[in-house]
């Protein structure tokens, strides 16, 4: 049981980092009405990038983090319209054809990366990553890698961010009058156009700047991705489709099940165990752990 | 309603007549694989779109249904000593009790949710072969070979062809189809004429899956080595999305024909070009985004069918009012 205080404190401040990506994924479904496959890929594409720039300049991860936004905030403001073609087109099931071209750049994307990067992981050096805090009271000791309490800071922020994004900001106006019903917010002279720009780019800004603390924290590999997104998909399910409050815990939860599963399972069988309490809360509760999903 | 011409059947005919008579030509094996995996891929790609292009689900875990047929049979043949013919029956049962159990609280819900939850379902079923004993983890089993190439031609043709008219016939001549059509269409309009949509989607579910399994139960016993990335892998599912969309969805010859000429563009690619089999997923992935953007109905819809699927929007007064958007 002395493992337990460990377990706990990893899966919060793993948790804390996985809330920014759900958030942002969330936001995009929210806006779009299509989830996006490729979400995984962002984040191991912002991975790389960090991984790279930290090798060519030598300087610390973290200092790039607003390039990587902006850098990747462009590509995603720049790839929505086609999205949006593709959503707004006439022929066949506009929906249906949405969710196949994210699953086909999903695939295109992995297909590059492998060719690129290749198949070995490696982790991303920063600063942070040697340093640690202990905390020894009360016959409980915790060990704290600094790198995971800058995450954590940095998921704070970054959830704050969007908050005040969302809440008292015109622009947040718009996003959650194009959520709750497209047609009727477009008659209110919200243009879901540029507003679904917008929030794409922002969510793969903040996809690929996590992508950079999951490298340095964990590893990166082309290959991540499918992890992430399973990841995204496992919160955005358990939090209700669309209902930003309940992300949090569920982020939170996954955090948790995560380290548990490290520190006293097989790390292997993560997935099993996400899968399966996916498959009991669809069975449950389809509208996620609070019931408020749509 | 009429899919082909006149001309159709007669085509079809003269097709059937020479793919039976092939093998008695043709002596060489390597020719007589290519055709039998041609034909297991024609398999597939027609069983995904019963759930994907009949019914508006999208399914991104095909492959796990195909893998689980394929291990099914292998363990039934290798450790429980079953003769094929009993084993195979049994591989299209698994795949199908798999579907029932996977769509039981995934298709009551959005299309989201399911293309998220099968997709999800192939990686935790990829894991778990991993990871139990009896499938032999990542070395894979090894299956007694049955080296008779025209046994394997044969049997492939057979059941791809069954599969082929069963699905014909429910779901272009029989009310199912219309039915799954109606469910693709508007759930809630199917739901007041008094249809079940959640019963309906499962029996197409399982009516994609058990083939599938068959299908996968028939390679391993030819291929005779199955390990968890070539069978349950997603390059499986990836495919089969390829092949359907690229086609034309909601269509029987669509996939068959979308199957056939991405099946002849991977074996030459992977003859010629076997250095750069990466490049082989960014196309795959290419043609799919490129497929929808430009050929949202496929080549089957673009080329054949001069009456496309009747366009989808909701609510269309409110969509042109919004359509100048001069907002903020």
């Amino acid at each position: 049981m002395e493992l337990l205080p460990q377990a706990l404190t990893d899966g919060i401040l793993l948790g804390g980092i996985y809330i920014t990506i759900a958030i942002a994924f969330s936001l995009t479904y929210g806006v779009m009405h299509v989830i996006d496959f490729a979400v995984g890929e962002w984040i191991m594409f912002g991975a790389f990038t960090g991984f790279y720039l930290n090798k060519w300049t030598g300087l610390d991860p973290f200092i790039f983090l607003p390039v990587i936004f902006v850098l990747y905030f462009g590509i995603g403001y720049l790839i929505q319209p086609v999205i949006h073609r593709v959503l707004s087109g006439t022929k066949g099931n506009p929906f249906l054809m949405g969710l196949v071209f994210t699953f086909g750049l999903a695939i295109m994307f992995r297909g590059l990366a492998l060719t690129v990067f290749g198949f070995y992981s490696n982790s991303i050096p920063s600063m942070f990553s040697e340093g640690s805090f202990n905390i020894d009271q009360f016959g409980i000791t915790v060990t704290i890698p600094a790198v995971r309490l800058v995450g954590l800071c940095y998921a704070l922020a970054i959830t704050g961010f969007l908050h005040y994004l969302l809440k008292k900001t015109n622009f947040g106006l718009g996003v959650r009058a194009l959520a709750q019903h497209k047609d009727a917010a477009g008659l209110m002279g919200v243009n879901s156009k540029r507003t679904g720009s917008f929030v794409y780019g922002i969510y793969v800004g903040i996809s690929a700047m996590t992508g950079v603390l999951m490298g340095c924290i964990l590893s990166i590999g082309a290959q991540m991705g499918n992890e992430y997104t399973i990841f995204a998909f496992f919160v955005v399910v358990l939090a209700g489709m669309g209902y930003l409050a309940g992300v949090p815990w569920a982020a939170l939860l996954l955090g948790l099940v995560q380290s548990i599963f490290m520190i006293y399972f097989n790390p292997s069988h993560t997935l099993l165990a996400v899968f399966a309490i996916l498959y009991v809360i669809l069975l449950i509760s389809p509208r996620g752990l609070f019931g408020k999903g749509v | 309603m009429k899919t082909t011409n006149s001309r159709g059947p007669a085509i079809l005919g003269i097709l059937v007549a020479a793919l039976l008579i092939l093998p008695l030509v043709v002596h060489d094996t390597f020719v007589l694989r290519v055709l039998t995996e041609g034909i297991m891929w024609i398999g597939l790609a027609i069983a995904f779109d019963v759930i994907a292009g009949y019914t508006g689900y999208l399914n991104f875990g095909h492959g796990a249904f195909f893998g689980i047929g394929a291990y099914t049979i292998a363990i039934l043949m290798m450790q429980a000593n079953l003769p094929f013919w009993a084993a195979l029956p049994a591989g299209g049962l698994a795949a199908g009790v798999v579907a029932l159990i996977a769509g039981i609280p995934t298709l009551r819900l959005k299309g989201a949710y399911f293309a998220i939850a099968t997709w999800a379902l192939s990686r935790a079923i990829q894991q778990l072969a991993l990871n139990v004993e009896f499938t032999g983890g990542p070395d894979g089993m090894r299956l007694n070979a049955f080296l008779n190439p025209q046994f394997f031609y044969y049997l492939m043709l057979i059941t791809v062809g069954l599969t082929f008219l069963i699905l014909w016939y429910l779901l272009e001549r029989a009310p199912f189809g219309l039915k799954l059509k109606a469910i693709r269409e508007d759930e809630e309009g199917a739901k007041a004429l008094g249809l079940n949509p959640t019963k309906l989607k499962m029996q197409a579910f399982i009516l994609s899956a058990l083939p599938t399994g068959i299908l996968g139960g028939i390679y391993a016993y030819w291929i005779t080595f199955i390990d968890p990335s070539s069978t349950l892998g997603d390059l499986v599912s990836d495919q089969a999305v390829v092949m359907v969309v690229f086609g034309g969805m909601g269509t029987l010859f669509g996939p068959a024909l979308g199957a056939l000429l991405i099946f002849a563009f991977k074996t030459i690619f992977w003859a010629y070009l076997s250095d750069f089999q990466l490049l082989y997923l960014i196309i795959l992935g290419a043609l799919i985004a490129v497929s929808v953007i430009f050929i949202p109905n496929g080549l089957w819809g673009t080329l054949f069918k001069r009456k496309a699927a009747p366009p989808r929007r909701e609510e269309p007064a409110l969509t042109a009012v919004v359509a100048p958007e001069e907002g903020n």
